[in-house]
């Protein structure tokens, strides 16, 4: 059996289950009890929080521990009452926020990269929330977050000087960039940031919402007034406990990971260039996660191919029109202008911790031979 | 030979496929889409159920195609049904729908594409045009497919008709590591997934509460809430408590009235003579005044009967509410003669 659909879900870290376990056995208590047992959870969780700050740069108080990405998204997206901007490649959360939301939706390049200057002229006055996604989950793209944050800066300031009163926010979705890229809030300068436990061998339904200090976001969830009021509701102890110990874990590894992984990716990706001319690499050749192959073929029939892997014991990803996608096409594929029937032809591998280079070697003529023999059948119908 | 098999997603029209492959038949797979809509908090599974037949037709190595036939559906089958329930009568989807869609318009579209013949995963046998019952007796749906044409029988295979048991089947399909093999069967009318024919009506057809009436005594004992979710027959969910149970007897869809009785003995229940409508006929005719033996419904036992004329059937002993609209279908041994509608 070979995995190789990381960008979909990561396996937990055993290090990671070995941490949460006593929290979801005897150190159950709710933090907000009284007695000394509950307050020693409360101690544990608040740690778990500041070591996720840590690894971040930010402070305890800006990390707010959600459900995961998709509820981190609609706390900052939801969170403001004014216009949202993002783009056409972005998590479906945000799109369909965007879309409720009457958001502006820019147009990204042939490499899923966003024109810079196309996004400054789209901030208009009304524009209280740009959200991008830092690495795009499908194709690998990775954003200039940094550039994007001076863009908002310098907005800011001309707000100001024009004495326009509303806000601007970046919010960003990092949850395909921990573990491979430089996630410090700080340091890339963004306001909001989404990060999701399941993404990075931790917990699956555990996320958080980094939130810059001073900015009032309206609560998600109205209760007991826990995660600064934003989301209330019991503290999820084992989670937090976990997403920490896996960001720790993902954050030591980056770099080598980053390097180790790139280099399986090229290798893989040089073999399948070989094999078929005529396959098309999806994604930034240069800014992409180091981790995801994203190649389409035309001709194929991607839900076919990702069918036969799985025959073969190979588990990977297809943003064909394909049942698993309700008939429809990848959003991200479409955006980046493939053709439909090159989109179909789409099968993304992503690598992860587990993936070694034998597992490489012994997938190519796999690999090789499942789309050698569905290329016969011809491009999907749907 | 080339067959188009008509690949459900589920356990027999996948062995069917697996079949037609061994005995060394050109197979294509082909989904057919049927209407269907989400109603809300149930979601039809065709996108499961189109991903599984073609997990099992990548299994197979071979090619594989989707026929849309959303439009035709909705108008021959969704309409028909909703028209039907609508003039008070009990009709049968699925008989319609082998009728205008898998034996008529698959059939057409598979020749035109190419087939030579096409397959299913029913559980019935045909043999030179004529339609054989199961070899499994408990499994057999040829109630179902009365209303196919000889044409079209002399054009289909049922590769799975002379399997002795659904375990057989399930046995065969995990043998050859079909991923299909130990799904279940599907429940429910297909195109709204797991939901009841009433929840289904109501988002179609308008209701109104009516009363429900002693046909007996002419008492009001109840309220329905419309006339439309009542069959003939019917003895539970009508709300009125205490006592004998009572079974609707009758409804009047102009009054929006429901007729109820304790009395199984009510002259209006117990049926010997049948008008039908809509005769169809497979091969020949049967004889007039000869006994054959008949089905009510789906998997009712078969009872003798006779046609005293061309649309009018004579029961030897009296059935329990026939309702108008569903299908009595004539057998003579083993072979299916075909049946008619019931007529209001």
């Amino acid at each position: 059996m070979i995995y190789l659909d990381y960008a979909a879900a990561t396996p937990l870290d055993p290090r990671v289950l070995k941490a949460q376990e006593p929290y979801l056995t005897d150190q159950f208590f709710n933090p907000s009890a009284s007695y000394l047992a509950a307050q020693n959870v409360r101690a544990n969780y608040e740690a778990a929080r500041h070591n996720l700050a840590q690894v971040i740069g930010a402070r305890p108080a800006e990390v707010i521990i959600t459900a995961g990405a998709t509820e981190s998204i609609n706390l900052a997206l939801n969170g403001v009452s004014g216009k949202i901007l993002t783009t056409d490649i972005e998590h479906a959360s945000v799109l369909s926020l965007a879309k409720v939301r009457d958001g502006v939706v820019i147009p990204v390049d042939a490499k899923g990269r966003i024109n810079l200057s196309v996004l400054e002229s789209s901030i208009t006055d009304e524009v209280e929330l740009i959200s991008i996604g830092y690495a795009n989950s499908e194709i690998g793209t990775v954003q200039s977050i940094k550039e994007i944050a001076s863009i908002v800066v310098h907005v800011r300031e001309r707000r100001k000087s024009m004495g326009i009163d509303r806000p601007l926010l970046f919010h960003t979705d990092a949850s395909q960039a921990a573990g491979y890229l430089d996630i410090n809030t700080a340091r890339l300068g963004v306001d909001l940031m989404t990060l999701n436990a399941g993404k990075c061998y931790g917990p699956k339904q555990v996320g958080l919402l980094y939130v810059r200090a001073g900015i009032q976001l309206r609560p998600l969830v109205y209760g007991g007034g826990q995660e600064m009021g934003l989301r209330s509701g019991t503290e999820n102890v084992a989670g937090a406990i976990g997403f920490a110990r896996a960001l720790e874990l993902a954050e030591k590894k980056r770099k080598a990971e980053t390097v180790r992984l790139s280099e399986l990716r090229d290798d893989l990706e040089a073999f399948v260039a070989n094999e078929f001319t005529d396959v098309v690499i999806n994604g930034h050749k240069k800014h992409r996660l180091p981790n995801v192959l994203n190649i389409s073929i035309p001709e194929l029939d991607g839900e076919r191919a990702v069918f036969a892997l799985d025959q073969a014991g190979v588990m990977v990803a297809t943003g064909s029109a394909c049942a698993a996608n309700k008939g429809t096409r990848s959003h991200v594929l479409m955006a980046i202008g493939l053709a439909p029937e090159v989109a179909d032809g789409s099968l993304r591998i992503s690598l992860g911790r587990l993936t070694t280079q034998s597992e490489i070697a012994e997938l190519k003529p796999i690999l090789a031979e499942v789309i050698r023999t569905q290329l016969k059948f011809g491009a999907a119908h749907a | 030979m080339k067959v188009y098999v008509g690949m459900s997603g589920g356990v027999d029209s996948s062995l069917a496929a697996a079949l037609l492959v061994e005995q060394g038949y050109d197979v294509t797979g082909v989904y057919m889409k049927n209407w269907t809509r989400d109603l809300p908090g149930m979601q039809c599974p065709w996108a499961e159920d189109l991903a599984d037949a073609k997990r099992v037709a990548v299994r197979l190595n071979i090619p594989f195609k989707v026929f849309d036939f959303q439009d035709e559906y909705k108008h021959l089958v969704v309409d028909y049904m909703i028209r039907e329930y609508s003039a008070g009568r009990t009709p049968n989807p699925d008989i319609m729908c082998n009728q205008e869609v898998k034996f008529k318009l698959f059939l057409d579209a598979a020749l035109a594409d190419g087939a030579d013949v096409i397959a299913t995963g029913h559980y019935a046998r045909v043999q030179d045009g004529y339609l054989l019952k199961a070899a499994d007796s408990n499994k057999d749906q040829t109630y179902f497919l009365y209303r196919v044409t000889e044409s079209a029988l002399q054009k289909t295979l049922f590769p799975i008709g002379a399997f002795s048991s659904k375990n057989e089947v399930r046995a065969e399909a995990e043998k050859r590591q079909l991923t299909t093999a130990a799904k279940r069967d599907s429940q429910g009318i297909c195109f709204v997934g797991s939901v009841g024919i009433r929840e289904f009506l109501s988002q179609f057809v308008e209701t109104k509460p009516g009363p429900i009436v002693e046909r007996e005594t002419g008492k009001t004992l109840g309220q329905h809430d419309g006339a439309i979710f009542y069959t003939f027959g019917q003895r539970h969910g009508l709300n009125i408590g205490g006592g004998l149970p009572y079974y609707v007897v009758g409804k009047d869809m102009a009054k929006n009235e429901v007729y109820v009785s304790t009395n199984l003995n009510d002259s209006h229940f117990w049926i010997s003579e049948v008008a039908l409508t809509d005769v169809h006929w497979i091969n020949n005719q049967p004889d007039i005044g000869k006994t054959y033996q008949i089905r009510v419904r789906h998997r009712a036992p078969l009872v003798g009967a006779e046609l005293i004329d061309n649309n009018t059937v004579k029961i030897e002993k009296a059935e329990r509410a026939i309702a108008a609209g569903q299908s009595i279908v004539f057998y003579d041994g083993e072979t299916v003669l075909g049946g008619g509608i019931v007529r209001s």
